[in-house]
């Protein structure tokens, strides 16, 4: 064997051997950049998500737990455990609400970066609305320490501390909104709120200090010359709402009713709701009720009493139930963030906390009237159920608490009122089976705080009231 | 990187200055003791790839070169060796049946190495062992038959995902793949379970199942560390390294294989079959609520009465719903060749319509193998496997659960109208979702395209140096295909699972996975001194693979039963693209000395790409000794040989592609009116994650006494890994759900015995045993501070009684948490149950529920294994197999919804009043008789849903089953058709063989076969009851050989 005759072989393999190690340079290995996703998001894409999502934690917080605490849903469930209060943690909300004040907090760092005044100051006015919502349910909450991913477990911030920072964030949103006008604009349809409208964002945010001010009502520091203050700068018309009106499908309470027509039961109303409009509570009938919800094979309009569960077996409409011709649960209803029969409710609230029988009055009326409008109530029924309800009696605070609780139907914010309120709405019961032989005054951490951030967060029971709450 | 291409030149400069030496060809025959020619023999070059096997007539032939050791093996012979002489060219080979001494087995890389010379355990088994089943997934073919491998399916159902786990999982990442690496002729193929698009529910299969076990001459289990310590981190959990079937130099011949099998559901859950619809004991043929009802006689008392039909007789609708399923394949192989080339190729088709409705398999598969020997330096080779594979994938899940919500008075059969509607169980059969309605209406059909290649060239420019260079592609589309039929017409009854997005659907998926592998080594051998052998080895190999889905969905058909997208009204889509890259350098040096002391050194560099570049380059060594102790001293009577091996390996591992940064996301839900919107991932990748370890260290000894005749192989291993990287779930707050960290490490160690013995042979007569059993304990050792536990899987139970798995420190993996009932002076800290403790009854007569779940049982086994026979008279062969896993729970899910469905034969006792067992909180007996039934008791109490929906249903306790058994799980008769029959014909060889599978089970768990799980994930063992059921079959196959 001649070894000469052998070499093209051998080249071959020397030409593999190269080509193969010419393949192994560094860049090789530089694949791990995820090709599916960015490693900095478009801020307005950060803004759609988080304006949509503010307005569905709005739900994700009621369907958790207030509906069924305020008693405008119950369970078909006998003993289920948000109707009874059993250590209900709303885990699902607290990180629906987490998720989004991430991608806030990532809205307002990068766009300062940016210089994108507008999405900054918008961002705030979120921020505010989704802290809000932790505080009022949870109480402390991490904060100051949060979001930045640097840490495995948070520290909390004291609930006083959160409400100065509600504060604070409405004063900046409020002092940066009018410069914003010259900050460069952004993608129509990315705010999904106001679709960029920055005079009604600056209304809005009078509207919700005004909430939060009001939320003081049981402190030293309430000052109703201060909410009324803040009214003046608010909402002057239902058309000014901070609601959501585009989704992925349709309105979440529009899932709940679809998804109970197709036996995944839910979104049943409480007895205590339905009885507040139908006659039973108060002699008069609601006329917004026929707008909500459907009746049962009686034809009558028959709640749920919260923790006793279903009456048949299930198979006839014995119940009224969330439908989706209902005025809130409809595929493209408004979901709800602020209104301006809230803010309404609120000024009577306040002016009555300040003697001005006279506003208060006004105000009342316009809630009402604001409530009913909405929803497609004529004016001669608004004004023969305010005659009949009301007629020409002084408005008291009750009225006010009654007539708020109606309008606000299944807005997370009437469990705050709820608790100023002392749960002193009429004919208002424990739930059947209570687990708590009191009302519940928040609602206890979740599992995820409880397991992995043990250090930190605070030994409560839902009978601890918040701050505000006294 | 610059390092490797030194190292790369410094090789190929050292290939060139080479030189060359005689070469020669040897033919002969081999024959075994007793005159017979043996047929397939294995003949190796040792120390290179190269070699042969004999034909039928046991003749082969071999280009060697002078010096050359010829190792010739073959099963139940064990192996010779014998060495070229200058000049020799005929070596014929007698074998001894029975002898195992010099085995030789396939390692890491394809190496063929004596059995005595590892430090390690390897177990290997062959084509006969293989297609003795008659399994079409490979994967199950390994079912007992080897130490240390434990094997679990998601079901019987046609081309169903297998799972299969060495030495136990080993990883604490309940999203980690804890399966080993598959090879097949040198290059690492897929073997994952792809569940996206619609499959999670469906029995989708494992890729490894796409291979016709009938192309496959051997399959070798690497357990672990030492033995796949050359394969690298993709192999750290074992590794098994397949060879198909090659073809031979002489004649052609051609084999045909026919096999039908038939099958049926080995085992049904018991149901009650007395009382019927309603609730509270009252007859409603519209009821929800299946057996919740009167008896049917009561019923039938009553319902002329109330102008209702008589009520029928109760089907079982588990067995009623199930059918018998079937399937063919057959498969033809062509091979031969000359002394330059050689071939085989084979093509095969299975169909295969399994026991549940509509469930059906498919494959077909073209392989063909070639080598070509150039020169007697330089030969190659090749391999192409093509398959086309998939079916209609049925959601057994779901339709086992509809099983239990429909009424046993219907028949669950009877499910379609002529008009194409649906025929439900209540209200006249307009309302209650059928489940064969489900299955027929609602498909999911997989189609897999899939190319297997491989190259290799080998060059031996001069006896002592063999270069191999083997490049891979193994590359496949998976077209799925998900639809749900809309109604017929508007408000026509249809499967609720149809309606659940609008009026039908249509889901695709289009998947396309590569894998690109390339691996060049060199082998040096040489005898140092007439005592001393080294073998040097030295590689590099390089992993590429890529992955790219895109899936959308289209939902609300406008025409109901047309399933294309284009006739959607709402579309949405996903994409996904996942890259993955690896390279790695390794080295092996093995020394021999006087045949008895065998010491082998291996390292390993690996660069992966999904690590942070500072961190991507580890390295990793191994050591293994192996010592024949017969060779140095003189062993004691009936000891015919003893090794004693110890071997110790680390072994790096990478993670998952895209965990080192923070990146943001699509978010869910939108677009919403064409606006896109961001939000930031869940999960925070770090950019400081260090590769992961396992540190492996292995004793064993193979003993055999009395001329070979019993052999006990017996193996201890211990593996610690550590620094494992783990999604670790954190507080919401931080602005994630987890953050990605080196953050546990936990501990398997086990035993592993292997007895074989043959206490009969004769010159017609044989009967060997063969018994295998393994013990694996496993400890989570750590888990980063601050996090409780880590969540592997749950499945859901009614009232609170889900079961979840978790893992906690100090505790073995596996563990089912649930609720439980509360026992009198049971240790609140205590994490287990306290089951010997009395019941505690509350004031209402009825069990407490203890709501913090306890510890209820554990989803790995304390130990298996399985005892073979085969018995062999002259052509005719039998053999058979019990398989046995003991001290093993399961959730069973089914059992839960029979409880709350009054389905469960339990609960004939519903009318009953008793008084629990058990003590009061007072500690005093209870003593307060109650009612079990619904409603209005006879004590005037108002029991309203009753014992078995309030209280019984609610405690996971009473669903955690043991899931022990011991099956049957094959017996076999094959035969041969003695070739003096054949003479005359132009038939070479013709055999028959009945095959059954699953003949016999024992088992204490009350639902389908224990053996089948919810799926094929981690955690997902521990579950069942909803499983697509196991199944007994038959088959008959047929082969002949012309």
């Amino acid at each position: 064997m001649n070894p000469i005759t052998h070499q093209p072989q051998l080249y071959l393999l020397a030409l593999l051997f190269l080509v193969l190690l010419t393949g192994c340079g560094a860049d090789y290995l530089d694949v791990n950049e995820n090709p599916n996703a960015a490693t900095r998001p478009p801020l307005d894409g950060l803004l759609a998500s988080t304006s949509s999502r503010t307005a569905l934690n709005q739900f994700s917080v009621s369907n958790g737990h207030t509906a069924n605490f305020v008693q405008y849903l119950a369970s078909p469930n006998q003993g289920n455990t948000d109707d009874i209060y059993l250590e209900v943690t709303s885990g699902g909300a607290w990180s629906d609400l987490y998720d989004t004040m991430t991608d806030i907090y990532d809205l307002i760092r990068f766009g300062e970066e940016d210089g994108l005044a507008r999405h900054v100051a918008i961002a705030k006015v979120l921020m505010a609305v989704n802290l809000g919502l932790v505080v009022d349910n949870w109480g402390a909450a991490p904060y100051s320490d949060a979001f930045t991913g640097e840490t495995l477990r948070p520290t909390y911030d004291s609930a006083e501390d959160l409400y100065t920072t509600i504060f604070r964030l409405l004063d900046e949103a409020d002092a940066e909104l009018p410069a914003a006008e010259d900050a460069p604009p952004f993608r129509a349809g990315s705010d999904f709120i106001y679709d960029g409208d920055l005079d009604a964002w600056q209304r809005a945010v009078s509207t919700l200090r005004a909430r939060y001010l009001n939320h003081l009502s049981e402190t030293g520091r309430y000052d109703p010359a201060a909410v009324l203050a803040a009214v003046d700068a608010g909402f002057s018309d239902f058309s000014q709402d901070a609601a959501v009106t585009s989704f992925t499908v349709r309105n979440p309470w529009a899932q709940v009713a679809e998804n109970n027509a197709n036996l995944l039961l839910g979104g049943w109303l409480s007895e205590q709701f339905v009885d507040a409009l139908n006659g039973t509570t108060f002699g008069v009938k609601d006329p917004r009720l026929p707008l909500l919800t459907n009746r049962n094979v009686d034809s009558l309009f028959v709640g749920t009493v919260n923790g006793a569960g279903r009456r048949g077996d299930g198979t006839e409409v014995l119940e009224s139930y969330l439908v989706l011709e209902g005025a809130l649960s409809r595929e493209d209803s408004p979901l709800d963030i602020i209104t301006f029969a809230e803010l309404k409710f609120i000024e009577a609230e306040a002016a009555l906390a300040s003697g001005d029988q006279e506003r208060a009055e006004t105000a009342f009326t316009a809630g009402v009237t604001a409530s009913m409008q909405e929803i497609g109530v004529d004016s001669a029924a608004i004004a023969n159920y305010l005659n009949e309800a009301y007629g020409t009696d002084d408005v008291d605070r009750d009225d006010v608490f009654r007539e708020k609780y109606v309008a606000l139907f299944l807005s997370p914010e009437t469990w705050v009122d709820a608790r100023r309120y002392d749960y002193a709405y009429k004919d208002f019961s424990l739930a059947v089976n209570a687990a708590l032989p009191t009302f519940p005054l928040r609602v206890r951490y979740p599992a995820t705080e409880t397991d992995r951030n043990a250090a930190n967060v605070p030994d409560v029971t839902m009978t601890d009231p918040i701050f505000w709450d006294q | 990187m610059k390092r490797l291409h030194h190292l790369g030149l410094l090789a190929v400069l050292l290939l060139l200055s080479m030189g060359t030496w005689a070469q020669q060809t040897i033919t002969g025959t081999v024959r075994g003791d007793q005159g017979e020619a043996l047929v397939g023999v294995s003949i190796l070059v040792r120390g290179s790839g190269s070699g042969t096997v004999t034909d039928l007539d046991g003749f082969y032939s071999l280009t060697v070169q002078e010096g050359d050791v010829l190792v010739y093996s073959y099963t139940g012979y064990g192996s010779v060796t014998r060495t070229v002489n200058p000049g020799e060219t005929v070596i014929d080979v007698t074998m001894q049946a029975g002898a195992q001494l010099n085995e030789v087995v396939v390692t890491a890389l394809g190496l063929s190495r004596e059995r005595k010379a590892l430090g390690y355990a390897v177990e290997e088994i062959d084509n006969e062992e293989i297609i003795r089943s008659q399994q079409n997934n490979l994967v199950n073919a390994l079912q007992g038959q080897v130490a240390g491998v434990q094997i679990s399916s998601a079901g019987g159902g046609p081309g169903q995902a297998s799972r299969i786990i060495i030495r136990g999982v080993n990883s604490l990442d309940p999203g980690a793949n804890n399966e080993p690496l598959f090879v097949v002729d040198g290059i690492p193929v897929s073997n994952e379970t792809l569940t996206v698009g619609g499959g999670g529910s469906r029995n989708v299969s494992n890729r490894i199942a796409d291979l016709n076990p009938q192309d496959i001459e051997s399959m070798t289990v690497l357990k672990g560390g030492p033995a796949t310590a050359l394969y690298g981190l993709r192999a750290a959990n074992g590794a098994i390294v397949i060879t198909t079937k090659r073809g031979q130099a002489g004649r052609l011949s051609v084999d045909l294989t026919s096999t039908y099998g038939t099958e049926e559901v080995n085992k049904f859950p018991e149901t009650q079959k007395t009382y019927t619809q309603g609730f509270g004991g009252v007859y409603d043929p519209n009821s929800f609520w299946p057996s919740w009802g009167p008896t049917v006689a009561e019923a039938r008392d009553t319902a002329a009465a109330r102008g209702l039909p008589r009520p029928n007789d109760l089907f079982n609708n588990f067995e009623n719903a199930y059918v018998r399923g079937d399937q063919w394949r057959n498969t033809i192989s062509v091979s031969g060749g000359n002394e330059k080339a050689t071939f085989r190729t084979s093509i095969s088709r299975l169909d295969h319509e399994g026991v549940l409705p509509f469930s059906t398999y498919e494959n077909t598969s073209f392989r063909i193998n070639a080598n070509y020997v150039a020169s007697e330096k330089f030969n190659f080779g090749g391999g192409v496997n093509y398959i086309r594979s998939g079916g209609n994938r049925v959601n057994a899940d779901r339709f086992n659960e509809r099983l239990v919500y429909w009424a046993p008075q219907a028949d669950v059969q009877d499910y379609i109208r002529e008009d194409g509607s649906m025929i439900g169980y209540r209200n006249n059969g307009t309302v209650g979702n059928n489940p064969v309605y489900g299955e027929a209406t609602n498909k999911f059909i997989d189609d897999v395209d899939r190319y297997i290649g491989n190259l290799n060239f080998n060059y031996s420019p001069f006896p002592d140096l063999s270069i191999n260079y083997t490049i891979g592609l193994d590359q496949y589309s998976d077209f799925r295909n998900n639809f749900g039929q809309g109604s017929v017409f508007q408000g026509a009854p249809n499967f609720e699972d149809n309606l659940s997005n609008g009026n039908g659907f249509v889901t695709e998926t289009r998947i396309r996975r590569r894998d690109v592998t390339s691996n060049l080594n060199a082998i040096y051998s040489r005898t140092l001194t007439p005592d001393l052998n080294l073998r040097l080895l030295a590689g590099f190999d390089a992993f590429d693979s890529s992955y790219d889905r895109v899936t959308t969905t289209g939902n609300d058909l406008d025409i109901f039963n047309l399933f294309s997208l284009n006739n959607a009204a709402d579309i949405r889509t996903s994409s996904a693209l996942v890259d993955r890259r690896l390279l790695g350098l390794y080295g092996d040096l093995s020394l021999s000395y006087l045949d008895a002391v065998y010491l082998s050194v291996t390292g390993r560099n690996d660069w992966s790409s999904t690590l942070p570049q500072a961190n991507r380059s580890f390295f990793y060594p191994s050591v293994s000794l192996g010592v024949v102790l017969g060779e140095l001293m003189q062993l004691p009577d009936g000891l015919s040989f003893v090794k004693l091996r110890a071997s110790y390996a680390g072994i790096g591992k990478d993670t998952d592609p895209y965990r080192t940064n923070v990146v943001y996301d699509p978010a869910s839900g939108f677009p919403i009116n064409n606006v896109t919107g961001w939000t930031r991932d869940d999960q925070q990748g770090a950019p400081d994650l260090k590769p992961e370890r396992t540190n492996t260290i292995e004793f064993g000894t193979d003993l055999r006494f009395f001329s070979n005749r019993l052999s006990l192989d017996a193996t201890y291993y211990n593996a610690k890994s550590v620094d494992q990287i783990i999604p670790v779930p954190v507080s919401n707050a931080t602005g994630f759900s987890t953050f990605v960290l080196n953050a546990g490490s936990m501990r398997n160690q086990g035993v592993e015995l292997l007895l074989k013995g043959t206490p009969v042979v004769t010159d017609d007569f044989s009967w060997e045993v063969n018994l295998n059993y393994t013990r694996n304990r496993n400890e989570v050792l750590e888990i980063f501070e601050g996090v409780e536990d880590i969540l592997i899987g749950t499945s859901f139970g009614y009232a609170g009684s889900s079961a979840a798995i978790r893992l906690i420190e100090g505790q073995p993996y596996g563990n089912i948490y649930g609720r439980s009932y509360a026992r009198f002076g049971a240790d609140e800290d205590d994490l287990f149950l306290e089951r010997g403790a009395p019941l505690l009854i509350g004031e209402d007569g009825f069990p407490v529920i203890e709501t913090t779940p306890k510890i209820l049982g554990n989803t790995q086994p304390d130990w298996f294994g399985a005892l073979i026979n085969t018995v062999t008279y002259r052509g005719l062969s039998l053999s058979f197999q019990f398989d046995t896993r003991q001290g093993v729970q399961k959730y069973n899910q089914q059992g839960n919804f029979f409880s709350a469905f009054g389905t469960a034969p339990y609960t004939l006792n519903r009318n009953e009043t008793i008084v629990f067992d058990g003590v009061l909180a007072d500690g005093t007996p209870n003593t307060t008789p109650v009612f079990l039934g619904q409603g209005v008791g006879p004590d005037g109490v108002d029991y309203g849903a009753g014992y078995y929906r309030n209280r019984y249903r609610g405690s996971t306790e009473n669903f955690v089953e043991d899931a022990d058994w011991f099956r049957l799980r094959n017996l076999s008769l094959r035969y041969q058709l003695p070739t003096t029959l054949l003479e005359t014909v132009f038939v070479q060889s013709a055999s028959i063989a009945l095959t059954g599978n699953n003949l016999w089970l024992s088992t204490p768990y009350s639902g389908f076969d224990p053996e089948g799980n919810r799926g094929n994930g981690n955690g997902d063992d521990g579950f069942g009851g909803f499983t697509y059921p196991s199944v007994r079959s038959f088959f008959v196959t047929l082969n002949v050989g012309f």
